[in-house]
């Protein structure tokens, strides 16, 4: 782990580092993954699952309905003509 | 304490203790047949929901978490969202945007996390019940650490909707309380399958007939790294199984070693997708600078509003999530993920429950928290994660004091499902066990 990677990975997750940030963190994550090199001890499965448990589709009919009213929703937002305001795109 | 009492004294409950973010402003009962308070990362429509980050500060949702619903319907009245470390990451709730729960037992220390503010609450109010979240061992760390009981059932018994997730395949709603009988209770109206949450619809029946617990197994990974008390106390409470009529085996499961580090990468990459939500759009702080590009004005906001555990996750999750390194230790996790699960089946072929320490050490005091590395910190929570990755449900039953009166607790694992034997050995325990409560001052 280097500075400049922990940079890299901060701008990817739009968060800004002050000097002294990004030098700690660093540290912690090269510590961190350090440690994480015992999985390269840790035995070989074939299977992977996402979840814990096995996860199948259970459907229902596709029923439209408005369970949440859109003011409601709007209330607490920062809106402009009920729209979601956010920032410029360029 | 009635109900009225604790509603009266809530706000100087609260001075003294800090588990509530939010608290109701009502000071009477009305027809509730009892009181309860939940994590504040589980939405309720009528208190602010923070998920313990500045973040989603002003945050009032419009509806309730499943969880909530659940109680409310059953008679229960909400009295407060409970502080926890900032969207679960941590082993203390001291990660906190907010205020930082204090331990019954000693207010110099922690009350463990992320659940923190749970199990200050069961602790210390009568007749109380919390909801708290398990994603590594935030239900059981905080129940032992506060001298109460608690169970994170199998992943996918309760339904996650309304949860702010932290890790999705990995989080489990459950009950903190005083009392065993309680977690039953309490349980059996919580779980269930709700359309709203798929991995909650493939869940068999929810058991709750009395089954007896033959047998627990004893891993020796699992009683490595103790505190010389914990150690002490520990091997007291095995005898006391023991005379009680369990028998039990000491078993060898290399797998637990390298559940940690698996568990860290999981649960990191998974949240640092969830919190890819949190912009200052839609909830919570939405006063970014409009003047900014797209990016500058995310970033903007990102920056000044998570914490610093936050963003190391968020670091950490989205590095190992990127191309080459993800590649090698995300898939790994996910297979050591399986590799767990395996040695915990094989297990409990021969026994009902795979029972070690709670947490290898009492509630440390804030002072030697604040000089632990982040590291440090992750490698504590070592007898809590592998049952959390494996999905399996654990509860976690006060077991006995240190030397200076800290509670100890020790946690059983059962397979998938299989929460009736979880609820019927800790009934069987508190028959015996002297629980010695907090005392108790506002």
């Amino acid at each position: 782990m280097d500075v400049k990677t922990v940079r890299d990975v901060a701008k990817f997750a739009h968060i800004a580092l002050t000097d002294e940030e990004a030098e700690r963190y660093c540290k912690d994550l090269g510590d961190i993954l350090s440690y994480f090199e015992l999985l390269n001890e840790a035995p070989e499965c074939n299977e992977r699952g996402v979840n814990p448990i096995k996860v199948e589709d259970v459907v229902r009919e596709d029923i439209p309905k408005v369970e949440y009213d859109a003011d409601q929703l709007l209330k607490d937002m920062d809106t402009y003509e009920r729209y979601v305001r956010g920032p410029r795109l360029s | 304490m009635s109900m009225n009492d604790v509603l009266r004294n809530l706000k100087a409950i609260n001075g003294r203790y800090q588990m509530f973010h939010a608290m109701t402003d009502d000071a009477e009962p009305g027809d509730a047949k009892f009181l309860f308070s939940a994590k504040d990362n589980l939405t309720s429509y009528d208190m602010e929901t923070c998920a313990g980050s500045r973040i989603l500060e002003g945050y009032h949702p419009v509806f309730d978490a499943t969880s909530i619903e659940k109680l409310r319907k059953a008679g229960g009245k909400l009295i407060g969202k409970t502080n926890m470390d900032e969207f679960g990451f941590g082993t203390f709730s001291t990660n906190s945007g907010f205020e930082i729960p204090r331990n019954p037992y000693d207010l110099n220390r922690a009350c463990g996390g992320s659940s923190g503010g749970s199990a200050c609450a069961a602790s210390v109010i009568e007749d109380h019940v919390s909801l708290g979240v398990s994603t590594g061992g935030s239900i059981c760390c905080p129940a032992s650490f506060c001298g109460v009981y608690g169970i994170a059932p199998t992943y996918g018994r309760v339904s996650r909707f309304g949860l702010i997730d932290y890790g999705n395949s990995l989080d489990k709603i459950g009950v903190i309380s005083q009392k065993a009988t309680d977690l039953k209770k309490y349980m059996e109206i919580i779980a269930g399958k709700d359309e709203r949450d798929p991995t909650s619809m493939v869940q068999p029946d929810f058991k709750t007939a009395y089954r007896k617990m033959g047998s627990v197994a004893i891993p020796k990974e699992g009683i490595e790294g103790l505190s010389k008390e914990v150690d002490a106390i520990f091997k007291e409470a095995v005898e006391q199984l023991r005379s009680m009529g369990v028998d039990i085996d000491y078993v060898d499961m290399p797998s637990l070693r390298f559940a940690m580090p698996a568990y860290y990468i999981l649960a990191t990459s998974e949240a640092s997708t969830n919190l890819a939500r949190y912009v200052g759009m839609r909830y919570g702080h939405q006063d970014g600078d409009h003047t900014l590009k797209f990016d500058d004005y995310f970033t903007d906001v990102r920056t000044r509003y998570f914490g610093d555990e936050a963003k190391r996750r968020i670091l950490l999750g989205t590095f190992t999530r990127m191309a080459g390194f993800g590649g090698r230790h995300y898939a790994k996790a996910r297979e050591v993920r399986q590799v767990v699960i395996n040695d915990y089946k094989q297990v409990l072929k021969d026994h009902d429950a795979v029972l070690a320490p709670t947490m290898p050490f009492t509630a440390p005091k804030f002072d030697d928290i604040s000089k632990m590395s982040a590291l440090d910190s992750y490698k504590a929570d070592y007898l809590t994660v592998p049952a959390n990755i494996a999905g399996t449900p654990h509860l976690s039953v006060p077991c006995g004091y240190d030397s200076e009166g800290m509670p100890v607790g020790m946690q059983f694992v059962a397979d998938h499902w299989n929460e009736d034997v979880l609820f019927s050995v800790a009934e069987d325990w508190e028959k015996q066990f002297d629980l010695r409560r907090p005392e108790v001052s506002i």
